[in-house]
C-alpha cells in the first residue's frame, strides 16, 4: 500500500511544480528508403513515417492521461538524411526535407530531427549536399531540424567543416531574416554527437541503433529548484554536499517518471525502449529554469564566479540520481543552459552578468554547449567558426558531447532584445569580444588532430 | 480505541499472551490524537468474546478507558464474479465542507469501484482527499476522469486520477514491472 506522504509528494512534483515528460522521441532508421529516384525515396519515406509514427501522438496522450503527466512534445528522429542523399543533389535534399515536414505534420508530430551529416573527419558528396541545402531547408520547412557533427575525440576537429558552418549559419540567418534568423535555432553543430539524443534540434537516429527506438527526455528544473528551496527552508547546518544529495534524490524521481512512460509507450507501439535522457531541460516559463537553480544554490548573479562549480555539482548530482533510477540512461544527460529558453539565464545575459566566455566555461561541465545564443548579425563568418571551434575543442579534449546553436540575428546589434516565441523564448544579443581577430586561424582549415588519450591533465 | 498514550499495545498484547493466544494480523493508526487498532487473534482454546473484552479493559494503561469490541473471525468469502481491476489513486484538493467524501464515494460505489485506502486531512488552507481504488478494467479512465472533474467543479475541488504505478515509480526503489 502506498503511503499518503508518498502520494502527496508525487502530486506536488507533478502538478505544483509542473513536471512533465518533455519529449517522447521515436528514433527511426530510414536507410531502407534510399532509391535511385528521389520520388521513390520520398514515397518510401512518407509511407514508413506514417506506418511507424502514425500512432505516436495518440499513444503518448493516452498514456500521459493514465498517469496524469503531460507528454509535452512528440518527436521523430531519423537516421542521417545524408545517407538518403547519396547520388542525389540539392533538389533532392529539398524534396526530402519537405516530405519529412509534411509527413510529421500529418502525424501531428512536433519536430523531426536527423537532417544530419557526420563530417568529423571529412565531407562526402552527400554530406556536402546536406550542408549546401541547409539555408533553403531550414527556411522553407517548419518542423525539420538539422545537426552536423564536425568533431569527435577520435577524429579531432574538421576545421574545413567548422569554417563552412560559419558561412552556413549566416546564410540561414539571412534566409530567415524576417523571423530574426530563427532558422539557426533548428540547427546544432556537434562534437561527439549522441546517437540516441531525444532533444531537438540535435536528435538523430544513430547507426548503432536498432531499426526503431523510443527515447525519452524528462524535464525537471522546476522540481529540482523547489526541492532545494524546501531543503534550505528547513534550516539547520547545510553543506553543498547536502544540497547535491537533494538534487540526486529529485533526479531519481524525475527519471523514474520518464522511464515509466517511455517503457509503456514503447510496449504499446511494439518498439524497443531506448533511453531516458536525464538532462534538465528548461523552458522560458518562470520556475522552469536552470539559472534559477544556480540562484537557489547561492549564485546571486548567474555568471558570477562560482557558476561553473555550481553547474558541475548540479550536472553530476543529476547523473548520479538518474543512473540509479534507470538502467537505460543515454542521450546527453546533464543540464542544459540554452540562454533564450531559460528565463534566468536570459535575464543574466541581458544584465551583462553572463558573458559568452563564462557560458563557454560552464559548458565544459554541463551537457550541451553554447545553446540558443543571439549574436550580432554582422559577426564575421570566421569569428562564428572560431566560436564553434572553441566549443568543439572542449568536447573533443574532455571526451564529451558539446554543441553550438548560435543565432546571428540579421540587423541586430549588441543589447538588442530578440523575441523568438514559444519554447524558444527571448534573448538579448550578446557581445563577442575581439570579433574578427581569429580569422587567420580559421582560414588555415584542415583538421585539428585527435587528442592524445593518455597524459590527461 | 482510546486517547493515544504509551502502553496501549503492551496492555492489549499482554492479555492475548496470558491467554496463550497469537496475533495473526494487526493494523493500527492514530488520527486526531485518537488511537485505533484492529487485530486478528487466534487462541488454542475457546475464548468468550465478553471475557476477552473485559480482560483488555481491565488492563488498560493509566489515562482513560479503552473501547473494545471482539467478535469471532470468519475469513471473507471470495467475491462472486470477481472482475479484473487496476489500482489508481484519486486525489482531491479544496476547501472543507460537509458531504464531499460522500459525494465522491457515492460516485465510486455506483461504478463498482472499491476504495482500499482513504485519507482525508488538512493540507495548509485546503483539505486533501487521497483514495487508493480498484477500478474495473472495463471502465475507460478518460470517462471517469471527466465525471470526477465535473463533481470536483461542482464542489470546488481539484480532482485527479492517476495510475498507482506513477507513485510506486517515484517513491520506491523497484520500478513497477522491473527493468526489462
Amino acid at each position: 500500500m502506498l503511503r499518503t506522504d508518498e502520494i502527496l509528494s508525487t502530486i506536488q512534483m507533478l502538478h505544483a511544480e509542473h513536471l512533465d515528460v518533455r519529449t517522447v522521441t521515436l528514433g527511426l532508421n530510414v536507410n531502407d528508403c534510399a532509391a535511385s529516384s528521389v520520388d521513390s525515396v520520398c514515397r518510401k519515406l512518407r509511407e514508413k513515417i506514417i506506418r511507424r509514427a502514425g500512432n505516436l501522438v495518440r499513444t503518448c496522450d493516452r498514456i500521459g492521461s493514465k498517469y496524469g503527466i503531460p507528454v509535452t512534445n512528440k518527436r521523430l528522429a531519423i537516421s542521417p538524411a545524408a545517407h538518403l542523399l547519396a547520388g542525389h543533389g540539392l533538389g533532392a535534399a529539398l524534396q526530402i526535407a519537405h516530405t519529412l515536414d509534411d509527413a510529421v505534420k500529418e502525424c501531428q508530430i512536433d519536430l523531426v530531427g536527423g537532417f544530419s551529416a557526420l563530417v568529423q573527419k571529412g565531407i562526402s558528396a552527400s554530406d556536402a549536399v546536406v550542408l549546401e541545402s541547409l539555408p533553403q531547408v531550414l527556411s522553407s520547412t517548419q518542423r525539420v531540424c538539422a545537426s552536423i557533427n564536425v568533431a569527435s575525440h577520435r577524429a579531432g576537429i574538421n576545421m574545413d567543416a567548422v569554417r563552412q558552418m560559419g558561412d552556413i549559419l549566416l546564410k540561414i540567418a539571412a534566409a530567415t531574416a524576417a523571423q530574426r534568423g530563427f532558422g539557426c535555432a533548428k540547427l546544432v553543430i556537434f562534437s561527439n554527437i549522441p546517437e540516441d539524443n531525444p532533444f531537438m534540434a540535435g536528435a538523430y537516429h544513430g547507426e548503432g541503433e536498432a531499426e526503431a527506438a523510443i527515447n525519452i527526455g524528462v524535464s525537471g528544473p522546476g522540481v529540482v529548484d523547489s526541492a532545494l528551496r524546501r531543503r534550505i527552508q528547513l534550516g539547520g547546518p547545510l553543506t553543498l554536499g547536502d544540497l547535491a544529495e537533494e538534487i540526486k534524490i529529485t533526479s531519481f524521481r524525475v527519471t523514474r517518471v520518464g522511464e515509466l512512460i517511455g517503457r509503456e509507450v514503447a510496449a504499446e507501439l511494439g518498439i524497443p525502449f531506448g533511453i531516458v535522457d536525464l538532462s534538465l531541460a528548461p523552458t522560458p516559463q518562470v520556475g522552469d529554469s536552470v539559472g534559477e537553480i544556480l540562484r537557489t544554490l547561492g549564485i546571486e548573479k548567474v555568471g558570477a564566479p562560482g557558476s561553473t562549480a555550481a553547474v558541475a555539482m548540479l550536472t553530476d548530482a543529476v547523473k548520479k540520481g538518474g543512473a540509479f533510477a534507470s538502467s537505460s540512461v543515454g542521450g546527453m544527460s546533464g543540464a542544459f543552459i540554452p540562454v533564450s529558453e531559460d528565463a534566468a539565464l536570459a535575464d543574466a545575459a541581458a544584465k551583462g552578468h553572463l558573458t559568452l566566455e563564462k557560458l563557454e566555461a560552464m559548458t565544459s561541465v554541463c551537457s550541451v554547449g553554447l545553446d540558443m545564443i543571439a549574436i550580432p548579425g554582422d559577426t564575421p563568418a570566421e569569428t562564428i567558426a572560431a566560436i564553434i571551434a572553441d566549443e568543439m575543442a572542449i568536447g573533443v579534449m574532455n571526451n564529451k558531447t558539446t554543441g553550438v546553436r548560435l543565432i546571428p540575428v540579421p540587423g541586430a546589434k549588441v543589447g538588442d532584445f530578440i523575441e523568438f516565441g514559444g519554447l524558444f523564448g527571448s534573448a538579448t544579443v550578446m557581445d563577442i569580444r575581439n570579433a574578427g581577430a581569429s580569422a587567420a586561424f580559421v582560414r588555415f582549415g584542415g583538421r585539428i588532430p585527435a587528442p592524445i588519450q593518455s597524459l590527461r591533465n | 480505541m482510546a486517547d493515544d498514550r504509551p502502553g496501549i499495545v503492551a496492555a492489549v498484547s499482554g492479555v492475548i499472551v496470558a491467554l496463550g493466544g497469537n496475533i495473526d494480523a494487526c493494523s493500527q493508526t492514530v488520527l486526531g490524537g485518537y488511537f485505533t487498532q484492529i487485530l486478528v487473534v487466534s487462541f488454542p482454546q475457546t475464548v468468550a468474546a465478553q471475557d476477552l473484552v473485559a480482560r483488555i479493559q481491565k488492563g488498560a494503561p493509566p489515562g482513560g478507558a479503552l473501547q473494545v469490541a471482539a467478535c469471532p473471525y470468519v475469513a471473507p468469502a471470495a467475491p462472486v464474479g470477481h472482475v479484473p481491476t487496476e489500482r489508481f489513486v484519486i486525489t482531491a484538493l479544496g476547501k472543507d465542507k460537509p458531504g464531499v467524501i460522500h459525494r465522491f464515494s457515492q460516485y465510486l460505489a455506483g461504478k463498482d469501484i472499491n476504495v482500499v485506502d482513504l485519507y482525508w486531512d488538512c493540507a495548509g488552507e485546503d483539505f486533501v482527499l487521497t483514495a487508493q481504488v480498484e477500478i474495473p478494467k472495463r471502465w475507460e479512465i478518460g470517462m471517469l476522469k471527466a465525471d470526477l472533474d465535473e463533481i470536483g467543479h461542482e464542489e470546488s475541488f481539484n480532482v485527479r486520477i492517476q495510475h498507482e504505478n506513477i507513485f510506486v515509480a517515484t517513491n520506491q526503489l523497484r520500478l513497477p514491472g522491473g527493468h526489462r
